[in-house]
C-alpha cells in the first residue's frame, strides 16, 4: 500500500494504465530480443562479439 | 541559537524539510518516514549511492533543531556552492539528469525501494556531474505497483528532451513555460506526425496523452519488479539515443573557432587574462557570455574554485558540458539569456530565486560582452557598473569593445540608435563610482581593452 502522506505527487491512474501496457510490450519485446540474439549467437562463428548486453539479459 | 529558516522552496513532500541555521543547509527527516529513512540508510542503499556519486552524502546532528514535534533525524548534507534550475541547462545536462535518475532508481530498487518522485529539481551539478540531492525521495518498493513518478519523470525529463529532439525547441525554453513538467497532451500536440512511428515517443508521449486520468475506475494495475526494470531500460535506450536540436539558430557557438579576429588575439587575451587573475585571491567566479567556456577553463584550474559560465547560446552550453572533463575542475556551465535571466519562480516567488539572487562571486568576467549589451540590447552604458556590482563582491575582468571593432560594427550595421556616448573614456567614467581600474591594456593587434577592476567598498 502506498501511505497516505507519500501521495504527494500525483501519479495519475491514467499513467499507471500506460505503464501496464508499455511494460507489456515492452515484455514481447525484451522476450524476442532475447531470442533473437541466442538465434544469432548459435550460428554465429564469433560468439563473444554477438553476445547480448548484460542488461538486456537481466531485462 | 538562531531560528532556523525553513527554505520557501522545500515544502511539498511531508516526509521532511530543508532549513536554514548559521547560513548552513540543514533536511528535516519527520517521524513519518522514519520507517523509510531507517531502510535507506540500513539497506545499504545510502551507502551504495554515496561511493558512487550518486546521492549527496550527508552527516546526522543529533538534535532536533527546529524544536518540531514531527522530529525524527537532523541531517546536515554536503553544502553546494551554487543551485541551478532544469530551465537553466542545456539539452545534455538535462539528459544526464534523467539518466542519473534512473540510475539511482536502479541502485534503490536493487535495494527494495524506489523514487517516489522523480523531479530535475532533486538534481544538482558538482564536479561537473550530476548529483541526487533529495534524501528522502526514497520509500520501500511494493513490486506490485507501477512507479509512482512515471509520468512525472516523462513531463519534466523525456517530454522536454523529445520536444528539442523532434522540434528544436530548446529544453531549457520548455522547462521556463513548464516548470514542473510539459503535460503529455501538449507533447503530443506539438510532435510532429512522424514521431507517431517512433516506438518510444508513440508509447510515452502519444498512448500516454491518449489515456485518460482515472481511466483504471480505481482498481490498481498488477505490475512486477520485472515490467519496472524493462521500462527504466526502455527509458534508458530512448535517452541515449536522443540528439539535441539546437545546431539550429546558434549564434555563438563557432566564436572562437571560425570567427574570431584571429588566433593571435586569442593568444595575447589569454596572457592577459592569466596575468590579471595569478594574484587574484577568489574561489568562485561568474563568467559571463562564456561562449564555449574557454576562459571559464582557465579559472576552473585554480584548485578549489567553482566556475558558473553563463551564456544565452545553448549550443555553446551543450559544447561546453561535453567537453568538460575532470581536470576541468568545478565548472557549472548555465544557458542564461542575461537580458533575460532567470526570473523568481514558484509559490510566492520564493521557491526559485533569481538568478542574481543566486550567483555572487568574489570574481565576474564580462569578455566580449559590453559591446552586445550596449549596442545589441540597448541597455545604456551607465546601468552596466550596477548590474556586475550586485553579481561580484570583489573583482571584475572586463573587456571593452569600441565602435571601430569589425565585431560592434556587424552589430550596428543595420542599426541607426544605440545610446551615446559609447567609448572608452565614457566607459571608464561610468565605471569609477562602483569599482576601481586596477589594470588597463588595451590586447595587442587590436582596438579592444581589457581591464581588471576591484569593487569599490561603500
Amino acid at each position: 500500500m502506498i501511505g497516505q502522506f507519500l501521495l504527494y505527487i500525483d501519479p495519475g491512474s491514467g499513467s499507471y494504465l500506460v505503464q501496464v501496457i508499455i511494460a507489456a510490450l515492452l515484455g514481447v519485446a525484451f522476450y524476442f530480443k532475447n531470442l533473437w540474439w541466442k538465434f544469432r549467437s548459435f550460428f554465429s562463428k564469433n560468439n563473444k562479439d554477438r553476445q547480448p548486453k548484460k542488461e538486456d539479459e537481466n531485462a | 541559537m538562531p531560528e532556523p529558516h525553513h527554505h520557501p522552496s522545500s515544502y511539498r513532500d511531508p516526509s521532511g524539510f530543508v532549513f536554514l541555521v548559521n547560513g548552513i543547509y540543514h533536511r528535516q527527516v519527520n517521524a513519518g518516514y522514519a520507517d523509510n529513512y531507517d531502510h535507506l540508510m540500513q539497506s545499504g542503499l545510502y551507502d551504495t549511492l554515496v561511493t558512487g556519486r550518486l546521492l549527496i552524502p550527508h552527516e546526522e546532528i543529533p538534535e532536533n533543531l527546529t524544536a518540531s514535534p514531527q522530529w525524527y533525524r537532523t541531517l546536515q548534507p554536503q553544502q553546494l556552492p551554487f543551485i541551478s534550475y532544469p530551465y537553466e541547462w542545456g539539452f545534455e545536462q538535462l539528459r544526464d539528469a534523467a539518466l542519473h535518475t534512473l540510475a539511482v532508481l536502479k541502485q534503490a530498487v536493487e535495494k527494495n525501494m524506489i523514487l517516489k518522485d522523480a523531479s530535475p529539481y532533486n538534481i544538482q551539478f558538482v564536479q561537473g556531474r550530476p548529483l541526487f540531492i533529495d534524501t528522502l525521495s526514497f520509500e520501500k518498493y511494493d513490486a506490485s505497483l507501477p512507479w509512482i513518478a512515471y509520468r512525472q519523470f516523462c513531463e519534466s525529463f523525456l517530454f522536454p528532451l523529445y520536444l528539442e529532439h523532434y522540434c528544436g525547441i530548446a529544453s531549457g525554453k520548455t522547462l521556463t513555460a513548464w516548470p514542473d513538467g510539459v503535460p503529455a497532451a501538449v507533447t503530443a500536440r506539438l510532435l510532429p506526425g512522424k514521431s507517431r512511428f517512433n516506438a518510444g515517443a508513440l508509447l510515452h508521449v502519444h498512448l500516454q496523452a491518449g489515456v485518460k486520468k482515472g481511466s483504471t475506475s480505481g482498481r490498481q494495475p498488477v505490475f512486477s519488479r520485472q515490467k519496472l526494470t524493462h521500462l527504466i531500460l526502455h527509458l534508458e535506450n530512448i535517452l541515449r539515443k536522443l540528439k539535441s536540436g539546437n545546431n539550429i539558430g546558434s549564434t555563438w557557438s563557432n566564436y572562437y573557432n571560425g570567427t574570431i579576429l584571429g588566433h593571435g588575439y586569442l593568444q595575447e587575451k589569454q596572457r592577459l587574462f592569466r596575468e590579471y587573475i595569478k594574484d587574484l585571491p577568489f574561489h568562485s567566479a561568474l563568467d559571463l557570455g562564456a561562449n564555449d567556456g574557454y576562459f571559464s577553463k582557465i579559472l576552473a584550474e585554480r584548485t578549489g574554485t567553482t566556475v558558473v559560465a553563463v551564456d544565452g547560446d545553448a549550443a555553446c552550453i551543450d559544447r561546453m558540458y561535453k567537453t568538460t572533463g575532470k581536470k576541468d575542475g568545478d565548472l557549472l556551465p548555465l544557458c542564461i539569456d542575461l537580458l533575460h535571466p532567470s526570473p523568481a519562480i514558484g509559490f510566492r516567488n520564493r521557491e526559485r530565486t533569481a538568478f542574481h539572487e543566486r550567483f555572487c562571486t568574489e570574481l565576474v568576467v564580462a569578455l566580449a560582452l559590453v559591446h552586445h549589451l550596449v549596442l545589441s540590447g540597448n541597455v545604456p552604458l551607465a546601468d552596466l557598473p550596477a548590474f556586475l556590482a550586485e553579481l561580484s563582491t570583489d573583482a571584475l575582468i572586463i573587456e571593452f569593445v569600441p565602435l571601430e571593432d569589425e565585431k560592434a560594427q556587424e552589430l550596428i550595421r543595420h542599426k541607426a540608435q544605440w545610446h551615446l556616448p559609447y567609448d572608452a573614456a565614457a566607459f571608464e567614467a561610468c565605471f569609477r563610482g562602483s569599482f576601481s581600474i586596477q589594470q588597463k591594456n588595451i590586447i595587442p593587434g587590436t582596438e579592444r581593452i581589457l581591464y581588471l577592476m576591484k569593487k569599490q567598498r561603500p
